[in-house]
């Protein structure tokens, strides 16, 4: 199964749950049915935008900066060019 | 039971790395001689005209020895620029190892890390084990805000769409099975940037074991990064169409 047949399918299933309940086919309180359900979609794709949202921002916020593996890093490059140069290998 | 005997052929297609090839060659050397590993280097160059293979040429000349096992660095070149797919699929002709690293020549992958990603692999015998930027103690250096979000917001993007279960989709530095790589780029058809991700998002679905160890990415200190807004069009194109492919 694609991951867009996966997605499809979920939504597929989701939307009809929703239209049940939506059309008043199911049995569902008064002020659930009036107050809940018509609106519960714009909700839901206002809190997965939030939520999609916060999860970069958490990620830049924690993504790590590594400045000693950059200054490792050019010390081994000193290192390697006189090695290299030893064994006739071209380095600039 | 005999102890198996690993080798570790790294596959490094190259385009005008004249000035990165020595470097990553003398890291990558440095540290399986440390490591007491079985190793070789095969470069794949897509005919640079800014003379790596005449740096490969001295490379072969300062590191092969004769005799069993010496040949440490082949160079397997080709006539152009040809993608990078088709770069893993020639260079794979010339594997003589068990296992298989996918990296870049720019040392913003460090070959520290492959002993530690050797070590994991051998923990459950996994199929794949990639190197990940977001988890862990991984990281970059010389990525300032703006860099920071758009890589953040790519990988937030393709996990949302394709849920492929590992952290960094976008990573390129990874250790195989050779068995595995050579099953997993058959079924792989993108191009470009797409293509490392479609190469993991397939394996996952192929049922492959797939590890993770934080790596750090040092940003390129020779030559300059290729990232415009035509790439992110396209890298959106290949996440979409992963989804509806995979």
């Amino acid at each position: 199964m694609t991951r867009a047949q996966q997605t499809l399918s979920i939504g597929l299933l989701l939307s009809s749950m929703y239209m049940v309940a939506f059309l008043g086919l199911a049995p569902i309180p008064e002020t659930l049915q009036n107050d809940l359900i018509p609106v519960l979609p714009f909700w839901a794709i206002v809190t997965f935008g939030a939520y999609l949202l916060a999860k970069l921002g958490y990620g830049v916020l924690t993504f790590n900066d590594v400045p000693q593996a950059h200054q490792e890093l050019v010390k081994q490059i000193e290192q390697a060019r006189v090695e290299l140069k030893k064994k006739g290998v071209e380095v600039d | 039971m005999a102890a198996q005997k690993h080798k570790y052929s790294i596959l490094l297609p190259t385009y005008n790395e004249r000035r990165n090839l020595p470097i990553i060659t003398y890291l990558l050397e440095q540290t399986f001689s440390q490591a007491g590993l079985d190793w070789e280097l095969i470069i794949v160059d897509d005919g640079s005209p800014d003379g790596t293979q005449t740096i490969a040429n001295q490379l072969i000349k300062a590191y092969n020895t004769r005799g069993a096992g010496g040949e440490r660095i082949k160079l397997k070149p080709r006539a152009g620029k040809l993608g990078l797919g088709t770069a893993y699929v020639h260079g794979l002709q010339f594997v003589t190892g068990d296992f298989v690293v996918i990296m870049d020549a720019d040392f913003s992958h460090h070959p520290k890390f492959l002993p530690i990603m050797i070590e994991k692999q051998k923990e459950a015998d996994y199929d794949i084990v990639t190197g990940t930027r977001y988890a862990g103690d991984g990281g970059v250096f010389g990525w300032d805000l703006k860099r920071k979000l758009v890589s953040r917001g790519a990988n937030l993007v393709a996990d949302t769409v394709l849920r492929p279960g590992v952290s960094d989709l976008t990573g390129s530095f990874r250790l195989y099975k050779r068995a595995v790589l050579e099953k997993v780029i058959k079924a792989t058809e993108s191009k470009g940037y797409s293509f490392q991700m479609e190469m993991m998002v397939r394996a996952k679905a192929m049922g492959f074991k797939v590890a993770e160890v934080p790596i750090t990415f040092v940003d390129r200190l020779y030559g300059e990064s290729k990232l415009g807004g035509e790439e992110i069009a396209e890298y959106l194109k290949g996440v979409f169409g992963l989804w509806y492919k995979v």
